[in-house]
């Protein structure tokens, strides 16, 4: 059994910026790289499966020589390999037909990715990536039933608190949302060990029209925003149960 | 300029995103909406809404919604009708086939769209980057068409009648790979509906520990509030996923909504935002919430809650 | 002649008995003795021997003096003293006594057990026999009483594989057969004296009145000396068994608390050892019983249940259910029913060799609820290393995942941002940007201090205040001093303490790459725990300087003039002095000087220095979740009720930043909430210097006192 599990390494923003001088991105120097969170999750499900189906766990990202961190994240969670990919865009379709270029050639029974990005939000490279492979596919699970062959059954989180259960013809792309599991921790001498371990490095094919094209980034006009209430936690706390219970009664 | 809206439905109700799209779609051009389901007929009254040109309904085999079958009638609609821009909301079933539509057609795309304009003959996107704290302007230089997934809860929801013409379009069957089976609530319903409250008091990631989860029921005890919470609470294990509030939990509208800890990430704010008054307590005094409420303190949310604890 | 006739009413074959027996029992002495070393050495590593001369010579003055065992109980000092020296003695004038009949008269023809020799040995011997005696008494009133350092019930509510009533007949056995062995040894001089009455024997001066009382009663003559016969083999045979017992029950003290005591680490629990380059998961920290090294494996079988660690400890007092006896004591059970002489004699051994330490009786809650406080290590007379060993057992479980997941999420929290708090590294320096006036970059420009702050410091906002007034009292002296900005990451005193070893020398390597670029003569801190991990354990690591912190700082900063006290404040304080300051670095004064140069009278609490009672914050456990009873008082609000105890006091001092989170939350939850306020130390100074306090964001220009 194997799963492939496409991973991102997010930039994370503080509360300062400063764009780049082209003003199309924000100055690399405020922006602190992490492993995105959907992903550890996504790789924790490929790990759990792993336990109770044998085979082998790969993790793939499409990202510069920095994002082999996040790859090494996962490789001390446990995952068998790491294939990082690089020189392709950063737009999700780019992204996707990077990726693709390299499961394809994995045989992969599922392909897990995590719903969307906690940098850039588009909640769709996983199904673009599903396309270009061919594959059936699922967004949003946040539980998956799988015995290794045939048909799984997962199910998708809607909106409002509903779930929908799907029955999907696998091999197929999933892409996992929050709270499906409990991702395990990867203790430090397993990341120090991991660093020993060779990264397969590919380069990006290239190629195709990309999903969008950023001509600008700045900060946005904030709204008037919120009347602020200053003050001492007591005043603060009058302020609140007055207003409250105006506007209640 | 054409626009394509794929209405969105769930149980044989047209969903409000729906009408929102619709809302954004006149203001680039004439609008279809494209309306496909088992008994794609029966919703259709619910779309002819002013600004809307025309109706096509296409039938699919599937009783809820199912990806493959959603692609290929939207795929079928774009090849027939070519619109320059397609709209689909950004939600649970559009992540499900919209990029995959879009990457196999070559269109251009953007998804959690809070923006759009027209510059001439050219889509421009405004979206967020970086988790909301900046923004950005796309173009799709070199594509025929584009797909955009806007945020929902941004344009209002489109009213009036409209005088919609209605045609319907025929798409080959072809068997789903990904079949929907049954619907259900993701929790039990034994537990108290938050949606029904007036008042509600709603925690987030900023209380910290689980332990402080008592301190804030017993708060909310004694204001005659009903305790919710945002999504990173009920993934921890802290609280019962039928209190949670924003986009995959309830959509809430109360009269005080009264939010301690939380930063405000936009499908939490998409839950309630059109709450009747909003008073935030957060020691993040960038926090996107402040943005939504009417009041705010930026203060130590437990300094705060036991001084309200003394009043009540 | 005064002598007296040894073996006297034996005959020929039944000294020869005797000499047999001495050998069965030296013989299973022996046996039991190698079944102890042959299961240490099944530890991993060898027992400490560098400087062997020192450690005898310190072991010998600690045991003599009993400067361990009389701590906090002088009673018992003086009991045990008076047996450890009427056991001692009586053993030696044994010894002199086999000596001289076994080889100085037959071998040498030397017979100098006699005459004046004679007579003052055995007034020296009755003397001490006698001290024997009364110390037991002593020590045996005391258990009687049942003192709560001696309730051996379980504070994990987990049922023992040992009943407890066990150990309770165990110590009362071994108190009367000492017991026993001197009153028996006593009856033994009174029926010889009453026998043949030598006047010289006063000089055994109980022995010579018990004997005059048994003549006045009639047993004298044949009837003393048939009682003495029989007496003589009771109390030989006592003395034998009790000898060849030693190895197996509680007497292996005298023993394994001598040898605990001099293979003991100085340092234990405030430099932690380092774990093997690229360690495999079997060699990180314990998980089974021949994991632990030959000297805690030991330092196991040293402890004599004296309950002085459980008092102590402040997880124990707050309902949490750690008591540090009780892991000692389970681990022991561990280790003697896989290897020692319960394991032995039990088929299947009690424990298998691959058994998990944790699993029962020890709770991997029981493990996590230790705040490293160090007050068990401390106090222990015996020298036991709990510390370190509830670490090492922490590494086994942080190694395998098996941790609280608000602990994991932030182990990864620091992993990824180098903070406990999550925010972006660029806001670490934020709170030095508020000030009127610019803090050099140590990483740009050399200075003579460079100020390593630490995480609660920079960014807590109670805790910025705090920094913010010691960098205006700094800037006000004219120190020349910067700080590492962005270049700081968490220090890793606790990331270590909670078992994290990998992420501890992660950042302690980054740390010590970033300090190594800067130019300074010494390091400051304001957060002891970054004071103890940079101080102790960064050396090991590559990074050795000069490291003081800010109350020792302070201190020099007034006595050399730099600083003068302007007003005096004449509140009434009281000081808790933090863990790892106190206990773990010896800074005790300092702060109270500070103290006293701010014109503030100290009066102290009951739990001070070295007895001093833990926050609770220590050992990660600010990081974890909850698991003391609920109703029990936090360890934080049990030390503010004895605060506010004491007569008029206002201030409650602290120096430590993680205090100041705790105490003031304490002050309100433990309902005291305006009868005492908690001031960091910095801030008293400020107070006293008069320079204006900055609130946040505020750019106020100093007002200074007039200084002299």
């Amino acid at each position: 059994m194997r799963t492939v599990v496409c991973i991102k390494q997010v930039l994370q923003l503080g509360d300062e910026v400063e764009f780049t001088d082209d003003g199309l991105d924000v100055d690399p120097d405020y922006l602190d790289p992490a492993l995105n969170e959907w992903d550890s999750f996504a790789t924790e499900e490929a790990l759990q499966l792993r336990e109770r189906l044998g085979g082998e766990v790969v993790v793939v990202t499409c990202g510069p020589k920095q994002s082999e961190a996040a790859l090494r994240r996962c490789l001390a969670m446990g995952a068998d390999r790491a294939i990082r990919v690089e020189g392709a865009g950063r737009d999700p379709f780019s992204v996707a037909r990077a990726l693709a270029d390299v499961v394809r050639g994995e045989s992969a029974d599922l392909v897990l990715c995590g719903v969307q990005s906690s940098d850039a939000v588009q909640a769709a490279t996983g199904t673009a990536l599903a396309e270009l492979l061919d594959l059936p596919r699922a967004a949003v699970i946040t539980k998956l039933d799988y015995s290794g062959a045939g048909t799984a059954v997962v199910d998708r989180e809607l909106e409002g608190g509903l779930v929908d259960r799907v029955e999907i013809d696998t091999p197929a792309v999933l892409t996992i949302q929050t709270g499906i599991n409990q991702p395990r921790y990867a203790n430090l001498r397993a990341i120090k060990q991991a660093e020993q371990v060779e990264i397969d490095v590919r380069s990006a094919a290239g190629g195709g029209t990309p999903a969008y094209r950023i001509r600008k980034m700045f900060v946005p006009e904030r709204g008037e925003g919120a009347e602020m209430i200053d003050g001492s936690p007591a005043e603060i706390a009058a302020r609140i149960a007055s207003i409250v219970k105006e506007r209640l009664a | 300029m054409s626009v394509l809206v794929i209405a969105e439905h769930l149980r044989g109700q047209v969903r409000d995103v729906t009408r929102e799209l619709i809302t954004a779609g006149r203001e680039l051009g004439p609008v279809t909406v494209a309306v496909i389901g088992q008994e794609p007929g029966s919703l259709v009254d619910a779309v002819n809404l002013d600004g809307v040109a025309e109706i096509v309904t296409v039938a699919i085999a599937a009783g809820e919604f199912e990806n493959d079958a959603f692609q290929a009638a939207v795929e079928a609609l774009i090849a027939d009708r070519k619109p320059r821009v397609t709209l689909l909301g950004f939600t649970v079933n559009s992540m499900g086939y919209g990029p995959a539509a879009a990457v196999k057609l070559g269109l251009g795309f953007a998804s959690d769209v809070h923006g759009v304009t027209l510059e001439g003959d050219a889509v421009i996107a405004t979206r967020s980057f970086y988790g909301s704290k900046v923004s950005a302007e796309l173009d799709f230089p070199g594509a025929d068409g584009v797909m955009l997934l806007l945020r929902p809860t941004v344009w209002a929801p489109a009213e009036g009648a409209g005088g919609a013409t209605v045609a319907s379009l025929e798409v080959a069957a072809s068997p789903s790979r990904a079949r929907h089976r049954e619907l259900m609530e993701a929790t039990a319903s034994s537990d108290v509906d938050i949606t029904q409250a007036d008042f509600l008091l709603s925690i987030g990631r900023g209380i910290g520990d689980k332990e402080n989860v008592e301190m804030f029921r017993e708060l909310a005890e004694k204001m005659g509030a009903t305790l919710s919470v945002s999504r990173p609470l009920v993934d921890a294990g802290w609280m019962p996923a039928s209190r949670q509030v924003g986009q995959s939990g309830k959509t809430v509208k109360p009269t005080v909504y009264l939010a301690f800890g939380i930063s405000g990430a936009v499908q939490h704010l998409a839950g309630m935002k059109t709450s009747g008054t909003i008073i935030a307590v957060n020691t993040d005094p960038e926090a996107a919430i402040f943005n939504v409420a009417q009041y705010g303190a930026k203060a130590d949310l437990f300094d705060v809650a036991e001084e309200l604890e003394k009043l009540y | 002649m005064e002598t007296r006739e040894t073996f006297a009413g034996l005959s020929g074959w039944q000294i020869g008995l005797w000499y047999a027996l001495i050998v069965i029992s030296t013989s299973i002495f022996a046996w039991g003795v190698l079944r102890l070393v042959l299961k240490y050495r099944r530890g991993r590593g060898s027992l400490p021997g560098d400087r062997l001369p020192h450690r005898i010579a310190r072991t010998a003055r600690i045991v003599l003096t009993h400067n361990w065992i009389k701590r906090r109980d002088g009673v018992a000092g003086l009991a045990h003293a008076m047996i450890f020296y009427g056991f001692v003695v009586l053993f030696i004038g044994t010894g002199i006594l086999a000596f001289q009949d076994d080889f100085a008269k037959p071998v040498l023809g030397w017979d100098f057990w006699q005459g004046p020799f004679y007579l003052g040995y055995s007034l020296f011997l009755d003397v001490f026999g006698a001290f024997l005696i009364v110390g037991v008494v002593i020590l045996a009133v005391k258990r009687a009483r049942k003192p709560a350092r001696l309730d051996y019930t379980r504070v994990d509510g987990v049922a023992s594989r040992y009943e407890r009533w066990r150990y309770q007949v165990g110590d009362w056995v071994f108190v009367g057969s000492l017991l026993f062995l001197g009153v028996t040894g006593f009856f033994l001089e009174a029926l010889r004296i009453a026998e043949t009455d030598p006047s010289f024997e006063k000089w055994s001066p109980v022995g010579w009145v018990v004997g005059q009382g048994l003549i006045a009663i009639g047993v004298d003559g044949a009837t003393a000396s048939a009682a003495h016969f029989r007496d003589w083999w009771v109390h030989g045979i006592a003395a034998l068994t009790f000898v060849a017992a030693i190895p197996f029950t509680k007497a292996v003290h005298m023993m394994s608390a001598p040898t605990s005591i001099a293979t003991r680490n100085d340092m234990a629990g405030k430099r932690l050892v380092e774990l093997p380059p690229n360690p495999k998961p079997e060699e990180v920290g314990y998980g089974v019983v021949t994991d632990l090294t030959p000297a805690h494996l030991l330092q196991l079988d040293a402890c004599t249940k004296c309950g002085k660690c459980h008092e102590a400890c402040p997880a124990a007092a707050s309902g949490y259910p750690l008591s540090p006896r009780d892991l000692v004591l389970d681990l022991r059970e561990q280790s003697e029913g896989t290897y020692g002489i319960r394991g032995w004699l039990t088929v299947p051994p009690l424990f298998a060799s691959d058994a998990n330490l944790l699993g029962n009786p020890i709770r991997p809650e029981t493990v996590w609820s230790c705040m490293q406080c160090m007050a068990c290590v401390e106090i222990c007379p015996v020298g036991i290393e709990h510390v370190p060993i509830i670490n090492n057992l922490r590494r086994r479980l942080v190694d395998r995942g098996e941790m609280d997941a608000q602990l994991q999420t932030t182990l990864e929290t620091i992993y990824d941002s180098g903070n406990s708090f999550g925010e972006p590294k660029r806001k670490r320096g934020r709170w030095a940007k508020e000030l009127e006036f610019e803090i050099k970059d140590a990483r740009k420009e050399p200075v003579d201090v460079l100020w390593f702050v630490g995480d609660f410091a920079s960014l807590d906002p109670r805790n910025i205040r705090v920094t913010q007034a010691l960098a205006r009292i700094l800037h006000h002296a004219g120190v020349d001093f910067g700080i590492l900005y962005e270049g700081e990451r968490n220090a890793g005193n606790d990331v270590r303490r909670a078992g994290e070893e990998g992420l501890f020398v992660d950042l302690a390597e980054s740390n010590i790459e970033a300090i190594s670029a800067c130019e300074f003569d010494r390091i400051l801190t304001s957060d002891p725990h970054s004071f103890n991990t940079l101080k102790n354990e960064y050396p090991a690591l590559g990074g050795s300087w000069d490291v003081v912190h800010h109350s020792q700082f302070l201190l020099e900063l007034f006595e050399s003039g730099a600083l003068t006290p302007g007003r005096q404040l004449g509140r009434r304080v009281t000081y808790h002095d933090p863990c790892t300051l106190g206990r773990y670095n010896g800074v005790y004064d300092e702060p109270r000087a500070l103290i006293a140069a701010t014109g503030c009278e100290l009066v102290e609490m009951q739990r001070v220095r070295d007895n001093s009672f833990c926050c609770g914050a220590g050992g990660g456990r600010i990081w974890m979740s909850e698991l003391k009873d609920p109703d029990a008082p936090r360890p934080s609000e049990s030390r503010m009720h004895e605060a506010t105890a004491l007569d008029r006091v206002s201030t409650f001092v602290v120096c430590c930043p993680k205090d100041v989170t705790m105490y003031e939350d304490a002050v309100k939850t433990s309902g005291h909430e305006g009868e005492i306020e908690v001031r960091e130390l910095t801030e008293l100074v400020l107070e006293s210097l008069e320079l204006e306090a900055v609130r946040v964001g505020a750019a106020e220009p100093d007002t200074e006192a007039d200084s002299a």
